[in-house]
């Protein structure tokens, strides 16, 4: 017996080992080469402002998952008032305790990822100085509850077109990562890890100040500058940074000093792990000019790794052909371990994301690991360039960007193959718009600030697939050759600067050269949503009138036989608040089909017609032009026809035999 | 007879075949029972889901495989799928309940090798009414085996969760899925085994020994644990239900069956696979019989005094 369990036992201690991945004690690592290419490609002048530049030297203790650094950051006053206060971004407060705004707002979870017990992270300022000046004594939280806004008042104003610098020693201490930033195991991504300026934000002469606290729903806002940072690691880590890395330097104790320069950005991350390599690839844009890719990943992710890498390079080169070029020489994609994916994969920095999606059950032809790479990718054009206030205005970016995926995946991977297994087919676009809420349902509408939504769904419902489906719409609308110029035009216009959606709805009107007020009122300003449906459809043998005819001995009887065509009446309605045009195709017996308009005043509208063959069927908006609309009773037939609920029961029938056959005889 | 010591894995093989050809109208008609039982469940949830789709082409495009159609269905008709569930449920409900007929009066036929097809169906009916209310009670003294697998299937669960989570592989994959389940479904083909050889003790013994269900339940797992070629045996048994089971799944991926003749063609195809399963678990039960006819005789029921006195 004892020899019985011993073997079961060695049984399952093989069993478990199998299940993981050993990768042995961390090596060190073959020291990387300076890249030797400029931050920007090609080089060439400022993209932007840059009013905001930041110079660091941290150190990070992969034992601790601590961060030891010291930052100098030049601002401008850009704007056109003086001012006498600044705030800063301490984001990483957010993790600190159950009082933070964050943690109110998220209760310890996002996206299925779940903050631990021990893995408390936060952000000690230490030293804050201007001019030599020791200021940290001054430096105050705006909510002492929240901490991750602090502001430091100035003894003299910066006045409009003046610069100051403003110097800071601070430790971080690591989340265990379960949103965007921190470590697991060996893996640490850090993100928002360092005290980042607001942004001045309003008229000329009147801008205030933009520094929001850190809440579940909202992201990042912030200005453009340059970014030199100078990592010190254990050599035992590969690391993967915002930007370029300059150069690279061996210092005693086995540790390295890694120099990146990142231009044009407004915001620096970085990724150190022992075990991941680099599986690189190059996009190819317009005048032979080319980008690299890296994605890094364990080696056991590595068939995810290409998977990756491929959809990078196509969206690189589709974004950059469809709207403006990708200005920056490199593009990083970091594939988070798999226990690490939840909360760091699917983030975006400029030059850098984070993906995810890497999983036994994402068979080639189910493309949500190439869509995540696809959306992040897509974010250094909606919001990595045209950097909008996600707080604000987080549809700008994010449903702005499912619009453009939703394109880039069509155009790589063809019509409804965003999943294309065992005989399932989808546009992923239409699964989500399928998965989220009714738009009607939801009490925020789009343009609410991400902070202000009734609840996280209905912010994920707007920000991402309803903005997809209103932009759609307008595209359909207006005609997809001009909707693609706009949209061009309008990423030209504002790339390296803060645009608002005003901006881009004006874009839009000017560029589609149609007045979208009434449009854009009713879908991104108010509640509601489309609401289309055939009230009712009838058929009958069509007649001339019956009856008594004239009066007096002149009486005549008609019997009105009948002429052999059917008189036919549909009508159609739209109890929805958003009221478009539409069509409505009506489909004969006879294989024929007839088109009317319905300008979509009003709630409903009532359509007579004669014809030869009767009436088998009503299509609504049978160009999916309303995809803001729910599709399932945009297409009715007169007839019922019990055929493909036979077929479902079919199947269905005969799984429950085989639990019969598993019960009984 | 085979003495029970000599009773190879090969010889409880051999009898199914045999009883497939002797008895193949009675397989047939319990068979029937279950097509019957597969058809209206199939109508059912036809006629349920048709109330809400048989308007809306979306709902061809969903069942022809459109994803996104099919998300839109299931919300816009959350009720009718619930009825569809509720209408397969009590289908198993029913099938639940109509098997121990149906397994006593095959146990039954089986044997006692009835001639002819009056006599097989009288023997059929007699040995299903006989033993119904027994095989209920067995089924009750299963209970604490199957919550045994319910444990072990739920600490599996619980250790191969995360691992399942962040599988990367089909090979990642496989074993956790194996210690998830591979216990469980051995407790319960134990079980299993057990419930099949203590229906055939209370059949065959019934009316020579009425004999006790909780004491043959006893006994019986004592005979299944002491011969692990029964366990073999049924084992064998289930590997062809699930080899022909994913045999058809693997032929039929990719074959779209369109229309109402596709429909009608896709349940005939079914049912010849429903039938092949059915041969196969007849045959089994077959081997048991005979494996079970060499059992030792269990204990006469004690009769009471009163009762003995009454028929002297």
């Amino acid at each position: 017996m004892y020899n019985v369990a011993v073997r079961i036992a060695a049984l399952l201690v093989l069993l478990a080992a199998a299940c993981g991945h050993d990768h042995g004690p961390p090596r060190v690592q073959k020291r990387p080469k300076p890249d030797g290419s400029a931050p920007l490609r090609g080089g060439g002048p400022p993209r932007s402002p840059r009013n905001a530049s930041y110079k660091i030297e941290a150190r990070l203790d992969v034992q601790r998952h601590t961060i030891t650094a010291s930052e100098t950051l030049t601002w401008k006053n850009i704007g056109g008032s003086p001012v006498d206060s600044l705030p800063f971004h301490l984001y990483l407060n957010a993790f600190k305790n159950e009082k933070s705004l964050f943690w109110r707002t998220s209760h310890g979870a996002m996206r299925g990822a779940h903050a631990s017990d021990t893995g408390w992270g936060w952000i000690q300022v230490e030293s804050v100085q201007i001019d030599g000046i020791e200021l940290v004594t001054k430096l105050h939280y705006t909510d002492p509850d929240d901490q991750t806004v602090a502001e430091l008042p100035l003894d003299k104003p910066v006045a409009p077109g003046e610069t100051i610098q403003v110097s800071f020693k601070f430790t971080d201490q690591l989340p265990e990562v379960y949103a965007r930033t921190g470590y697991k195991g060996d893996f640490h991504m850090v993100g928002q890890w360092f005290p980042k300026i607001g942004v001045r934000a309003g008229p000329p002469g009147e801008e205030h100040w933009e520094c929001k606290p850190f809440y579940a729903t909202t992201e990042f806002f912030a200005d453009f500058g340059t970014y030199d940072v100078a990592l010190t690691v254990p050599s035992t880590h590969q690391v993967a940074a915002t930007g370029v890395l300059v150069s690279a330097n061996d210092l005693a104790g086995n540790m390295r000093t890694l120099v990146y320069r990142a231009e044009d950005v407004h915001d620096f991350a970085w990724m150190a792990d022992p075990y991941m390599r680099m599986y690189s690839g190059t996009a190819k844009l317009e005048h032979n000019e080319t980008v690299e890719v890296r994605v890094w990943a364990r080696p056991e992710q590595e068939a995810f790794a290409q998977r990756h890498r491929d959809a990078a390079i196509g969206a690189i080169e589709r974004f950059s052909a469809d709207f403006t070029p990708y200005p920056w020489p490199i593009m990083t994609i970091i594939d988070p371990p798999p226990d690490a994916a939840a909360g760091a994969g699917g983030m975006e920095y400029p030059t850098l994301v984070t993906t995810g999606g890497d999983s036994v059950f994402m068979r080639p032809g189910i493309r949500l690991p190439e869509y995540i790479t696809i959306h992040e990718v897509g974010h250094n054009w909606f919001q990595g360039m045209l950097a909008s206030n996600e707080a604000d205005e987080a549809w700008l970016d994010e449903g702005v960007n499912e619009w453009a995926d939703a394109h880039v995946m069509t155009e790589l991977y063809g019509p409804r193959r965003g999943i294309d297994w065992l005989g399932w087919q989808a546009e992923l676009s239409d699964v989500f718009a399928a998965y989220f809420p009714d738009r009607a349902g939801i009490p925020s509408p789009i343009a609410t600030a991400a902070y202000a939504f009734v609840d996280t769904e209905a912010y994920g419902a707007q920000s991402y697939a309803n903005t997809q489906r209103a932009l759609a719409t307008l595209e359909q609308m207006v005609g997809s050759t001009k909707m693609m110029a706009a949209m061009r035009a309008y990423t030209n216009a504002w790339s390296f600067k803060h645009p608002t959606g005003r901006d881009l709805f004006a874009a839009l009107a000017q560029g589609t050269g149609k007045d979208l007020e009434s449009y854009i009122a009713q879908v991104f300003e108010q509640v509601g949503g489309v609401a289309l449906a055939v009230r009712s459809a009838t058929c009958a043998p069509a007649h001339p009138p019956r009856g008594i005819f004239d009066d007096g001995s002149d009486h005549k009887l008609h019997d009105g036989a009948e002429t052999g065509s059917w008189q036919c009446e549909v009508v159609v309605q739209n109890t929805g608040t958003v009221h478009v045009p539409v069509d409505v195709e009506l489909r004969f017996a006879d294989g024929s089909s007839e088109r009317r308009s319905w300008d979509g005043l009003g709630a409903w509208k009532r359509i007579e017609i004669e014809r030869s063959a009767k009436l088998v069927e009503v299509v609504l908006d049978p160009d999916h032009v309303l995809a803001l609309d729910s599709p399932l009773r945009h297409d009715e037939r007169i007839e019922g026809d019990g055929a493909a609920s036979l077929r479902a029961a079919a199947r269905i029938s005969s799984w429950a035999q085989t639990l019969m056959q598993l019960e009984g005889p | 007879m085979i003495p029970a010591h000599r009773f190879g894995l090969a010889d409880l093989i051999a009898a199914g075949p045999r009883a497939v050809a002797r008895y193949t109208g009675t397989l047939l008609a319990v068979f029937v029972v279950q097509t019957i039982v597969a058809a209206a469940c199939m109508l059912g949830v036809a006629v349920v889901l048709a109330q809400a789709f048989a308007h809306l082409p979306m709902w061809d495009e969903a069942v022809d495989g459109n994803l996104a159609a099919l998300m839109w269905c299931l919300r816009a008709a959350r009720a009718n799928f619930l009825a569809s569930g509720g209408i397969v449920f009590a289908a198993l409900l029913l099938w639940q309940l109509a098997s121990w007929f149906l397994a006593g009066g095959l146990y039954g036929v089986l044997g006692q090798r009835p001639e002819g097809r009056a006599e097989t169906a009288r023997c059929f009916g007699a040995s299903g009414a006989a033993t119904y209310l027994a095989y209920a009670r067995l089924a009750l003294c299963s209970i604490p085996g199957w919550l045994v697998a319910m444990f072990a299937l739920g600490a599996g669960m619980g250790w191969a969760d995360p691992r399942i989570q962040y599988a990367l592989t089909v090979g990642d994959l496989v074993v956790p899925l194996a210690v998830a389940f591979l216990p469980a479904l051995a407790i319960l083909h134990v079980v299993g085994t057990i419930g099949d050889y203590a229906r055939v003790e209370l059949t065959l013994r019934h009316d020579s020994h009425e004999p006790g269900v909780v004491m043959t339940y006893a006994r019986t797992t004592l005979f299944v644990l002491r011969r692990p070629i029964v366990l073999v045996h049924a084992g064998l048994g289930w590997l062809v239900f699930a080899l022909v089971t994913f045999g058809y799944a693997f032929l039929a991926q990719g074959h779209a069956m369109y229309g109402a003749e596709g429909a009608v063609t896709l349940f005939v195809i079914r049912q010849g696979v429903a039938l092949a399963r059915t041969a196969v678990r007849f045959g089994v039960m077959a081997g048991q019989v005979e494996l079970g006819r060499t059992r030792p005789l269990p204990p006469r029921r004690a009769e009471p005094a009163g009762e003995a006195a009454k028929r002297a």
